[in-house]
């Protein structure tokens, strides 16, 4: 690839490096080093990672973990204690409760993440140029995120999954209705956090730089100040992202969310409700399975935050 | 501060705008009619009646008409009817506001009670074991879903031990000893889970505290560690956890919509539940307009109350 430069009004063509795929893959593999040697410094964010890490792999590995059917009852074994045909016993179908919850827990970290996905794609545009352009545009703009930010807790869901119920979405678009409520209810959030930190970021010189050389404004707003916003949006999707999957979890919880017998871990918990006298240990199993898979994105964010936001590190 | 109250009331404005049109638009993108939604399918059938209906309820007006139509009658508290209990709604949502309101206040309260020491000392002994584990517990605290604490309860205390009831209601005017009973788990569950973001917050406002200069004026002046961080900087440091708390509340109000359901708590979140369950939705709408009101309200005052407490920020 070359050059060209104008110099006291002659035409100079020069050759410019560029890095060979070789390059780019050891520059790659030095900044991973260098991003895992910080992650481990941070006690926090080592632990959730190495959390995070061992749901992925159980998650992946799940139809090797277990070969029993999430879904097929099984009369001859209701209700059944743990040992060791079923680890964590049976439920009311006497449906292995293991199988069950590493099959919910892959629908629902998808879920999740496709959610938590969705809301930074709306979001982070929004925001952005939101901030960037400023003037009344951003004041409507702001306007409309304060309204939505005033639907407390999982009001907003409740309202668009009761919507999804009445229009009979069964199935892969009930899952889709999910992702877009979740992701819509995240995307204020997003936005009102891109716009703060482009609000910052657009004093800076080498914006104004940028305007002198004659950048086109879009430019500008998302392919350089944008990558400068980033961090601040990586760890509050990190934390949203168990958020997102307590919010899941409630509204199986609540009866609204998937329709059984899909496994769920909300869903699971709330039929297990049902036995508890006789069998508390049914409750008991989804629910770990929740609090491990949030704390560890909570631990996660929280290492990332003191590692890309070294002001904070000492709090 | 006048001129501040004013432009906030003013900003309250669009936000309610925005916060109205989206129930508004819930009600319209039901499938089916919404005469059909109204008045049931038997009644509906003959299409005089229909037209009749639709002039009625104003369905044959442009879509803004009947928005600002359906606001003006909110503003007069007229929600429509409960299309089960065929009662105005606004009486459905009145009796179900002082149960939430009695559940929030106590579980702020607990919450309040094991946060404040529980981060003020965490702040204090800055990365000692007790600060970390301090750390750890709230964090644990905001990964686990309230509903599985709560039936975590439920099994232990009632289940299993057999000291409280597992779920129900009595007003405290009627027998408060009862009242206490009923109250103690579900208020736990909201308390506990609220104590753990306080104390991450109660924490770092301390931190905050402690590194300003008025901190080692006092230690130079010779007053005992007891009273500096008792007596002025948790005090000061308290301002921006209880402004927060109160935004929290906001959120707590829409996490009852769980717990009040789990221990058949009468409040608001149980009644918006049962509408879904039950498919009355102008409850569903109007619960959910009112909730949005509140968290709207609430962040006002908590936003003025943050200006009275502390005046420097009138400065920034």
């Amino acid at each position: 690839m070359s050059d060209i430069q104008f110099r006291n009004g002659q035409r100079e063509v020069r050759d410019i490096h560029v890095p060979t795929w070789g390059e780019r893959f050891e520059r790659a593999k030095a900044a991973s080093i260098d991003a895992l040697q910080e992650l481990y410094k941070s006690k926090t964010a080592f632990i959730g990672g190495m959390m995070l890490v061992v749901l992925v792999v159980i998650l992946l590995l799940t139809p090797v973990l277990t070969s029993q059917n999430p879904i097929k009852a099984n009369y001859g074994a209701l209700l059944k204690p743990p040992s060791a045909d079923y680890i964590m016993g049976t439920d009311r179908y006497g449906r292995d409760i293991f199988t069950r919850v590493l099959w919910g827990g892959r629908r629902l970290v998808v879920i999740a993440f496709a959610a938590v996905v969705f809301g930074l794609s709306l979001g982070i545009p929004y925001g952005v140029l939101s901030g960037y352009y400023g003037g009344l545009a951003d004041s409507v703009a702001m306007r409309v995120v304060d309204g939505l930010l005033a639907f407390p807790g999982i009001l907003l869901y409740l309202l668009i999954v009761t919507l999804a119920r009445e229009w009979h979405l069964e199935g892969f678009w009930n899952d889709l209705i999910l992702v877009f409520a979740l992701g819509f209810a995240f995307f204020p959030e997003v936005a009102r956090l891109a716009r703060g930190s482009v609000l910052t970021e657009k004093q800076k010189e080498y914006v104004e730089a940028s305007h002198a050389v004659g950048e086109a404004n879009l430019y500008i707003a998302l392919r350089q100040i944008l990558p400068n916003c980033m961090s601040p949006l990586i760890v509050n999707a990190t934390v949203r992202l168990g958020y997102v999957i307590l919010i899941i979890a409630a509204l199986s919880f609540l009866g609204l969310g998937t329709p059984p017998p899909t496994p769920d871990w909300g869903a699971d918990l709330s039929a297990a409700r049902d036995h508890m006298e006789t069998n508390p240990l049914i409750a008991v199993f989804p629910g770990l399975a929740i609090c491990y898979t949030v704390l560890a994105f909570n631990l996660f964010g929280d290492g990332l935050r003191d590692i890309l936001d070294p002001r904070l590190s000492d709090r | 501060m006048l001129i501040y109250t004013i432009n906030r009331i003013l900003h309250m404005i669009p936000v309610l705008f925005v916060l109205t049109v989206v129930v508004f638009l819930f009600m319209q993108l039901l499938p089916g009619d919404v005469i059909d939604t109204l008045v049931g399918d038997e009644e509906a059938e003959d299409p005089a009646t229909r037209a009749l209906l639709m002039k009625e309820y104003g369905l044959d007006q442009p879509i803004y008409v009947q928005y600002a139509k359906w606001i003006g009658k909110v503003m007069q508290g007229d929600f429509g009817k409960s299309l089960i209990t065929r009662r105005p709604v606004a009486f459905e949502l009145l009796e179900s506001i002082p149960a939430t309101v009695y559940l929030a206040i106590v579980g702020i309260g607990i919450s309040m009670l094991i946060a404040v020491p529980l981060g003020s000392i965490a702040a204090v002994k800055r990365n000692t074991a007790t600060d970390y584990a301090a750390q750890v517990t709230s964090l644990i605290g905001i990964s686990i879903p309230e509903f599985w604490f709560a039936i975590m309860c439920v099994l232990l205390f009632s289940l299993y031990l057999g000291w409280l009831p597992s779920s129900g209601y009595m007003s405290p005017f009627e027998d408060l000893g009862q009242s206490i009973k009923y109250l103690i788990l579900p208020a736990a569950a909201v308390g506990f889970r609220q104590a753990a973001y306080t104390t991450r917050l109660t924490r770092s406002s301390m931190l905050d505290e402690m590194n300003k200069e008025y901190v080692d004026t006092a230690r130079s002046l010779g007053f005992s560690e007891t009273k500096v961080i008792y007596k002025y900087t948790l005090r000061n440091a308290m301002i921006p956890t209880i402004t927060i708390s109160g935004l929290q509340l906001a959120n707590m109000l829409g996490g009852t919509v769980v717990l009040e359901t789990i221990f058949a708590w009468p409040g608001i979140g149980q009644a918006i539940y049962m509408a879904i369950v039950d498919r009355d939705y102008p409850l569903i709408q109007a619960g959910i307009l009112v909730l949005g009101i509140i968290v709207v309200v609430v962040n006002l005052l908590v936003d003025l109350l943050y200006r009275v407490l502390n005046p420097r920020v009138a400065l920034n």
